[in-house]
């Protein structure tokens, strides 16, 4: 051992403009976020080459699974106890059955017009989940509706 | 060496005093705590955003109810068929076969020789939703704003079988 022993160095660094970054980063995600919904399933989506995002709000979505499963889920929450009951208030999104489907979707529109109703399927699923659902939105007389994608770019 | 020192110069000013001056308490609260706080959440938030929302694509099916009469030289009809092949035909004629990456062309010359022309989809309901999605996509990148969806029949099955051989 030495015999003197050396004084320790303190290095000392500012961190104040790192903190300051780092609260104004906090601050704006704090402020910009909107929680991811919860999935019941997990979802892949198909690529399309449309540009055109999805509304913030008045969405309905029909999420149809690989395994052909179909699933709802609305936005608002006044909405959600009004179509499943006071149980999914907190729910991101409901399995239906394709028979009671379209009853819900009338009631989601006449509690809602201005609702937007949009497809999720899973890339790799059958199109024939999907084309039942979209068949009731016909029956309904949905005649727009959207299909979510992700966006391709070549 | 690296050492900073931090202690206030002990006496400012233009002269110099005898005595002592009092020196200038500094407060230093440990911050560190805090800050692991903030970049926790901080972290957390950027985690649990959903930044961009999601793309779409728009369709508008006509009513059921209504029924328009074609001609049947402006009618296209695509078939999409269970192993995700793609056949295209017009009118009457016998299908024939399309790759996916020449469809956008295709549809765009037809649609210039015949701005009438009215494009008909139809969906094999075991297809991958991913072929019925690119073929619409192909559609919306050709400009063709008159299509139509349908399911795929039986009959369809025979005619396309029938004319791959």
């Amino acid at each position: 051992m030495p015999k003197f022993k050396k004084g320790r160095v303190g290095i000392k660094i500012d961190m104040t403009p790192m903190v300051d970054v780092a609260f104004l980063l906090l601050t704006f995600f704090m402020l910009t976020t909107q929680f991811k919904p919860i999935e019941e399933v997990e979802i892949v989506l198909p690529s399309s080459h449309s540009p055109i995002k999805l509304p913030e709000s008045d969405v309905a979505i029909i999420t149809v699974s690989k395994g052909g499963g179909i699933y709802m889920s609305v936005d608002q929450q006044n909405l959600r106890v009004r179509l499943f009951g006071e149980d999914a208030k907190l729910k991101a999104s409901v399995p239906v059955q394709i028979s009671e489907l379209k009853n819900l979707l009338v009631l989601a529109r006449i509690t809602n017009p201005k609702l937007r109703f949009v497809i999720k399927g899973d890339r790799e699923g059958e199109y024939g989940p999907v084309m039942d659902v979209m068949d009731i939105f016909e029956q309904t007389k949905i005649s727009r509706f959207n299909l979510i994608t992700d966006l391709e770019s070549d | 060496m690296a050492a900073v020192d931090t202690a206030a110069p002990r006496a400012r000013g233009k002269h110099k005093k005898k005595h002592k001056m009092k020196r200038r308490l500094g407060i230093r609260i440990d911050m560190t705590p805090m800050v692991d706080v903030a970049f926790l959440l901080l972290t957390f938030f950027m985690l649990t955003t959903a930044f961009s929302k999601p793309q779409s694509m728009e369709i508008n099916l006509p009513p059921s109810e209504t029924k328009v009469e074609v001609a049947e030289s402006n009618l296209l009809t695509l078939r999409v068929m269970e192993d995700n092949s793609i056949y295209w035909n017009m009118g009457i004629e016998a299908p024939q076969k399309i790759e996916l990456r020449d469809l956008r062309k295709f549809l765009t010359n037809k649609n210039q020789e015949n701005p009438k022309l009215i494009t008909l989809v139809k969906v094999d309901r075991k297809s991958k939703y991913n072929t019925m999605v690119s073929v619409l996509d192909e559609i919306n990148l050709a400009d063709v704003r008159r299509f139509s969806l349908a399911p795929l029949l039986d009959q369809d099955r025979k005619e396309v079988a029938k004319a791959a051989g």
